[in-house]
Order: structure tokens, then sequence, then C-alpha cells
């Protein structure tokens, strides 16, 4: 379904991803891990369209993406999450997932049935009316996940949707992930987290410095020993 | 219908005033009114709705009010044409500035449109061939529609208030359709909203295209209204602050809020220069002075403006009258 | 050929001056990340300090220089406590319409108290010529310059071996930092703000011989002068000299290709193109990114 061919993006002389291949089947649900500055979110800025490379493609269902821009890779059916969550700080929570349903459907009213639908999907019904900026954290992952949901991607790229809840709203946002995935929405998670990723994903692709260091199956990965070095003095969290 | 009760009681009040009395000064400051809350809103498109606060607004107005006049003077064709023309000019200048409002932002944007303005300002006052220079264009007057030549007050009220119904039309559309709430998401996030399969370059610079537009239109019936055109106003920074703060005293992003400015700002320019004139005529700068103030005041005090403050007291209000009932039952 | 001396020492004539405008302008904007678009009513108000000065106890422009320091000191105080102090940390485009606001205000306040009369401040040495290697300028227009380069010279200075200057390019470079590291950023802010103003000032008074003093004389030179800081990079010092340089230039020998008239239309034009393609300055890269660029 996705396809990345040795992409390669720098600034100045910094090389944030180095010749990174990559493929994503229909109906995965792919990790992608790595120590900070290992270049996982810009990766998602090259395949959704916020930085061109250097080198190299990314193919969606056959398509080349490379040099599209995001608005136009989203219509595709390919969206994203920021890290950093980006709400319409100041439009309710109803109107932020409104915006995503537009691109789908032309009419207002529809696009807020649509809206509605996925807000209460997101366990978000009883805020949306709540202005977006108001939100504690928690509820703007969800908000984030959900707004992004309302464009009908069929590969969704989720950066750090996890980290900064708590236990509880961890393990709802881990349950909101599976009933996503399991509706059909191909997924790549990158994530901060090792005990949720491991539950989560059937596939980990690790990154260090720009570069895949491994891939596999999570049992694998955890005894890596590439992975472990790459962790050392990092946050290996295997609560 | 009872989000625009405040505009059918503001519209509805400036139709049947001509009713009310035929004082050419009152008439006169109504039809100023509503053309400057009208020229208000068309900056809002840009500044408010799209996020894109320009200094340079005038370069537009500029535009409108020379073309309709250049046409009449040189070769005698109808204002209208003018207006089409200064709409179409606008257009073309509108999308160079919106290509500038994505390569730059914040102050740098700003910078940018102040320029461009300037650029028309010199251009207009230095073309002596065409514009005839700095001592300005007086628009001829012909009687007539077709002219716009409307010799009379009232003619003009209702043309100024279709004018203006037109903008806060304009308004409400960018707030209830598709292309309002799309808008709204690049406003608030502009990285956001590209995600979510928005293409808010684009979008940014329709917006600025069609604020353009609009205000140009503004220009061309200003000139036929006053009868001059004189490059050091119609092109001036302080026109296009004026377009500024009549939305920002009203209320940003609001339809209605260009017109509440405009009432308050109107009303005070003429109310204070017709006064303070009577007791010395150096004193006329004041409102100036008073405009300078309500604006750093507004911006830090009360940034969601007018709307903003009656809102927030309307709910005051209703929720103190909600906890008296709690209270008595 | 005759032309060309007269043309370089206006050039560097001219470029002096408008440094020590474009100084202070650079100063606020890369230490506060304000534009301030009051800028030319200090300088105005600085012109009217010399005139009033001049023509009320006949004082010459270069001994109000000397009286400018300490006066503007204070009315840089007075507008960073009054008006700006509270929009620090707001948004731009808060600060942007507080600068607009006290432009406004105070380009009014001088209309209403001294009139929209064009006033002239001509002591002797304003009509004393000079000839200079095939140039001739008047002795004010030399003093301006050679007082302006001292002044900016010894700003720069300041900015750099004083300990007050090494915390303020600090803050500068990263907010942040300064903070963590126990630095007073709204005592820098007000530091910065107030030097600024006091620069626009005295180069008010400088001015005055040279041109004429009216409410709205700021503004030519304020739009100039965001030319210049443009030109050099936004709070970019030692761009800001190199941009007068350009900007006085691309004036001297516009005005002489083309004529007065449409010499501001090469330096508007040149100030789009600069802002489109190199938002950084010319010669920086300091300001842009902070501004998402």
């Amino acid at each position: 379904m996705l396809a990345l061919e040795s992409v390669t993006k720098r600034f100045g002389g910094l090389t944030a991803v180095g010749g990174v291949s990559l493929d994503v089947d229909e109906g995965d649900l792919v990790g992608i891990i790595g120590p900070n500055g290992a270049g996982k979110t810009t990766l998602f800025n090259v395949i959704a369209g916020y930085y061109r490379p250097e080198s190299g493609r990314v193919v969606f269902e056959g398509r080349d993406l490379t040099g599209h821009p995001p608005h136009e890779i989203c219509r595709l059916g390919l969206t994203r999450t920021f890290q950093i969550v980006k709400p319409f700080g100041n439009l309710s929570v109803r109107d932020n997932v409104m915006i995503g349903a537009l691109t789908r459907v032309r009419s207002v009213a529809a696009a807020r049935t649509d809206a509605d639908r996925v807000v209460e999907r997101c366990g978000l019904g009883d805020y949306a009316g709540v202005v977006a900026k108001s939100l504690p954290i928690g509820l703007r992952k969800r908000l984030e996940l959900a707004r992004a949901l309302a464009t009908r991607p069929r590969l969704l790229l989720l950066d750090e949707v996890m980290a900064g809840l708590n236990p509880a709203e961890l393990a709802a946002m881990v349950e909101l992930i599976r009933r996503v995935h399991a509706g059909g929405v191909t997924l790549v998670v990158i994530e901060h987290i090792m005990a949720a990723i491991m539950r989560l994903t059937r596939r980990i692709v690790v990154l260090h410095h720009g570069e895949k260091i491994a891939e596999g199956v999570p049992a694998r990965i955890a005894r890596d020993p590439k992975v472990v070095d790459a962790y050392l003095g990092e946050e290996f969290t295997l609560e | 219908m009872r989000r625009h009760a405040g505009a059918i009681v503001l519209f509805g009040l400036a139709a049947v005033a001509p009713l009310a009395t035929r004082d050419a000064y009152f008439l006169d400051m109504i039809v100023l009114i509503l053309m400057w809350g009208a020229i208000s809103s068309a900056w809002n498109v840009a500044g408010g709705y799209a996020g894109q606060v320009s200094l340079g607004h005038a370069a537009f107005f500029g535009l409108g009010a020379y073309s309709a006049a250049v046409l009449t003077v040189h070769w005698g064709l109808s204002p209208w044409i003018g207006l089409v023309l200064g709409m179409a000019l606008s257009i073309v200048a509108g999308l160079i500035i919106g290509y500038l409002s994505n390569r730059l932002r914040g102050p740098y944007f700003v910078l940018a449109t102040i320029a461009f303005a300037q650029v028309l300002l010199i251009t207009a006052s230095r073309w002596r061939e065409m514009t005839m220079g700095s001592e300005g264009i007086p628009v001829p007057f012909k009687q007539g529609f077709w002219a716009l030549g409307l010799a009379s007050k009232v003619s003009w009220l209702y043309l100024t208030l279709g004018f203006a119904l037109a903008l806060y039309l304009v308004q409400v559309y960018l707030e209830v359709s598709r292309m309002g709430y799309q808008l709204a998401g690049v406003r608030e996030d502009e990285d956001a909203a590209q995600a979510l399969g928005i293409a808010g370059r684009r979008l940014k610079v329709i917006a600025i295209a069609m604020s353009a537009a609009l205000t140009s239109a503004g220009g061309t019936f200003w000139a036929q209204y006053v009868g001059f055109v004189d490059p050091f106003y119609v092109f001036s920074i302080d026109l296009s602050i004026l377009f500024a703060l009549n939305t920002i005293i009203g209320g940003v992003g609001t339809a209605l809020g260009p017109f509440l400015g405009s009432i308050l700002i109107t009303w005070l320019e003429h109310y204070l220069r017709a006064t303070l004139s009577d007791i010395a005529p150096g004193l006329i700068g004041v409102h100036l002075i008073i405009y300078g103030c309500l604006l750093i005041v507004m911006v830090r005090f009360v940034p969601q403006g007018l709307i903003g403050a009656l809102g927030a007291l309307f709910t005051w209000r209703a929720r103190a009258a909600q906890r008296e009932r709690h209270a008595r039952t | 050929m005759g032309a060309l001396p007269q043309l370089v020492v206006s050039t560097l004539l001219l470029g002096g001056i408008y440094a020590l405008i474009a100084v202070g302008l650079t100063l606020i904007f890369g230490i506060m990340r304000v534009v301030n678009f009051a800028h030319g009513e200090f300088l105005m108000l600085g012109m009217y300090l010399a005139f009033w000065s001049f023509s009320l106890w006949r004082l010459d422009p270069y001994v109000v220089l000397v009286v400018a320091l300490p006066v503007f000191f204070v009315v840089g105080l007075l507008s960073y406590w009054l008006v700006m102090k509270g929009v620090i940390k707001a948004s731009h485009n808060v600060q942007i319409f507080t600068t607009v606001g006290l432009s406004i205000a105070l380009q009014n306040v001088a209309l209403v108290l001294w009139t929209g009369d064009y006033r002239f401040v001509r002591p002797w040495h304003a009509s004393e010529v000079v000839r200079l290697g095939g140039a001739a300028l008047n002795l004010s227009q030399i003093v301006a310059f050679a007082v302006a380069v001292a002044f900016t010279g010894g700003l720069m200075a300041f900015m750099k071996f004083t300990h007050a200057g090494r915390v303020m390019r600090a803050t500068a470079e990263d907010r942040e930092a300064a903070t963590l590291m126990g630095i007073d950023t709204e005592r820098v802010y007000r530091l910065a703000w107030t030097i600024g103003i006091v620069c626009v000032g005295v180069a008010g008074v400088l001015l005055s011989p040279v041109y004429t003093v009216y409410p709205q004389a700021g503004l030519q030179f304020v739009l100039l002068a965001y030319v210049v800081v443009v030109l050099g990079g936004l709070g970019d010092m030692r761009g800001a000299l190199f941009g007068s340089l350009i900007v006085a230039a691309v004036e001297t020998v516009g005005a002489y290709t083309l004529g007065i008239a449409w010499k501001e239309v090469l330096y508007f034009v040149l100030f789009i193109l600069v802002l489109v393609f190199r938002p950084a300055g010319l010669f920086g890269q300091r300001g842009a990114e902070t501004l998402g660029m």
C-alpha cells in the first residue's frame, strides 16, 4: 500500500533521514520507534508531503507522492496527526472534526452529521461543544485522531498520540487505535512508550540517526542488540 | 435569525432613516457609516476570516477610486465600468499580496503590504498624464444611475445600504459555508488544515483576492460619492489603518463587528471634528489621538472587540439571572 | 564622471544618518521581536525638540543633542511602561496594532500641539557649504554623519563589550535559555526599547537642520528604516549599517538617473523583492526563523 524507496532528507549538513526504505501492506499496523532525534517525525513529514526528500520516492497505492503537497496526499487517503497537537484552538471540538469531514463531503450539514459520528466514536461526545483549546492534553490527542479520521483515510500516520497520557487514558487510547485499525484503516504509529507499542503492533521499525537499524516482530526487536545499544541512555520504557 | 438580530436592527434603522429625516448632515453620516463599515468588512475577509492582517488595503481602495475616476475623465466611460476594472486590477494586486502572504508571516507580511500601497501611492502621485499627479482628480458629476451621479443623499443611502448588506452576507457566508470552515482551519493552524486535505495556500490567496476586489468596489463608490480622488488620501497608510481599526474595535472575524466599529469611529470623528473645530481649529487632530489610544487599549484589553464585550456582558447577565432563579427555587 | 564624487559623498552621508535610525529599530526587533511602527514618531519628536529649543532659546541642535539623551531616555522608559510592557508576550498582531496606535496618537499629539505647519531649523552651519573632492555639501550634513557614525559605533561597542550588552545579545539569541540563566528578560526588553528610542530621538535632533519638521515627518523615514533593516536582516546591527548604505546608494543614484520623483518606487520595490526572496536579509539569518519563516 505504501512503499518508501530509500528516502533521504537533509537539513543543511545534517541527514535527518538517510536512505530509509519501508513497505506497509494494507491492513498493517506498523510501529516506528527510535530515540529522540532519530528522524521519526521527519519521516512522517516526508510521507505526508510537508518535506520534499532530497532523494528517494514515496509511493502510495501505486502513485508517486513525492513532491505532492499535504492536502493532495490527504485527499488520496493518507493523512497524519501531529506530535505537538495542533487543534484549531478557538473552534469547538465538533467544528474541528467537521473541517476534516468537509474534505469528503461538500455539504456542511452532512459534514456535521459525519463529525458527530466520529466525535462519538472517539469518546469525545461529551465535549462536542467545548472550545478545543480548553481541552486537557489527553483529550486533545483524541481530537487530533478524530479530526484525521474524519477525512476517511485508508492509511493513517499517528505521531505519538499516546505520549503524556495517564494510565487510564493510555488504555483507552490503545483500545481506540485497535478499533480504528479493526475498522479497516492501515496504521503507522510512532511511539516512545515501548510497552504500548509492543502490545499494539505486529511489526516494528527502529530508526537511529535517521537510518533503519532493525525491523521485525516486537519480541525480536526487544532482544536485538543493535536496538538495545541505540536506546542506551535513552528512556527504554518496558514497564 | 437571532444571530442576525443586530444586523437586522442596524440595517433596518438605516433603511427607514430617510423617512424620519431629510437632514443632509445626518444622512451623510449614515452613508459614511455604511460605506466605511462595508469596506472594513472587506478588510475583515482577509484580516479577520483568513487571518492575513494587512496594512496596505488602501492600495485596493485607491485602485477602485482611480479606475472609475480615470475612465470617466479621460474616456467618459461609466463609473460602473470603472468599478469592474478596479475590481479586476485589485484581484490581480490581491493575487500578488496573496502570494506574499504565503512567503511572509506576521510583521514581514504587514511590512510588505505597506510597501505595496506605498508604491501605488507614489505611482499615482507622479504619473501625471494618467492620474493628474499629486493634485488629484475631481470626479465630474453627471446625473443618473449609469453615471453614478446620484443627486440625492437618499439614493446614495440606499446604494451604500445595498453594498453594506452584500458585504455582511459575504461575511456570513464565510461563517457558515464549507469555504468558511476551511478558512477558519487555515487561520487557526495552516499545517493542521493541510493535513486535513485543505489547500491552505490557495484558500488564503482566494480570500485575499476577494477582500481586495470588495475593497476596490468600496473605493469606487467612495470616490463617486465624495467627488474627488486625492492620491495621498486614497492610498494612505492612515486609510489602511482605519479599515483595521473599525474592525478591531467592532470585533475581528465577526460579520457585524466592522459595522459596529464604523458607527463608533465615524460618529466620533464627525462629532469631535464639529465640536472641537468650534473651540479651536487646531484641535481637529484630537479624534485621531483618541483612535490611537483606543487601538492600544482595545487590542490589549478587549481583543474580541465590542461584539465580544457585549456578548460577554449578555452571557454574564444571563448567568446572573440563572443564578437568581436557582436561588429562588 | 563629474557627478560621481557627489554621488559617493551623498550616499555616505545619507547612509550614516539612516544607520542611526535603523540601528535602534533593529535593536528593538532583535531583542523584543517587536516591529515598532511608532519608531518614526520618536524621530519626529526629536526634530521638534530641536526646533523648539532653537526657536525659543536659540539653542544650536548640537547643544540640544546633550539634552536629548536624558529626555529620550525618559520618553523611552515612559512609553515602555505605559504601552509596551503589557504586550511583550502578546501575539504579533496585538504588538503591531499597539505600536500602530502609539504612532497615530503621537503623530496627532504633535499635530494638535504644534499644528501641521512645516518648520525649519536653520542654524549657521546649515548654510555653510563645504567642498569635498568635487562634492558640495553643507556642514550640518557632515556633522550629522559624524555624530551618527560615532553613536552607532558606540552602541555596537556597548553591545559587544559591556555586561548589559552581552546580556541583551544572549536574550536576542535565545529567550528561553536567557530566562533559564536567570536573566531578567523584562529588564532587557526595557533597556532595548529605551536605547532604541534614544537612538532615534538623537537622530531626529541631528536631522533637524537638514530636513523639514512636521508631524508626519517620521513616516518617510520609518518606511525607509524598514527597508534598511529588512535588507540588513531584522535584528542584525551590522546588517543595518550595510543596509543603510545600500538604500542611500539606491536613493542617490535613483534620484540622479530617474529623477527624485521615482526614486522611492525603486527602493520600495527593492524592499518587497528582498522580503520575498531573502526574508532573512541580504546577509543575515537571524530573526526570520523565529517568526516561522
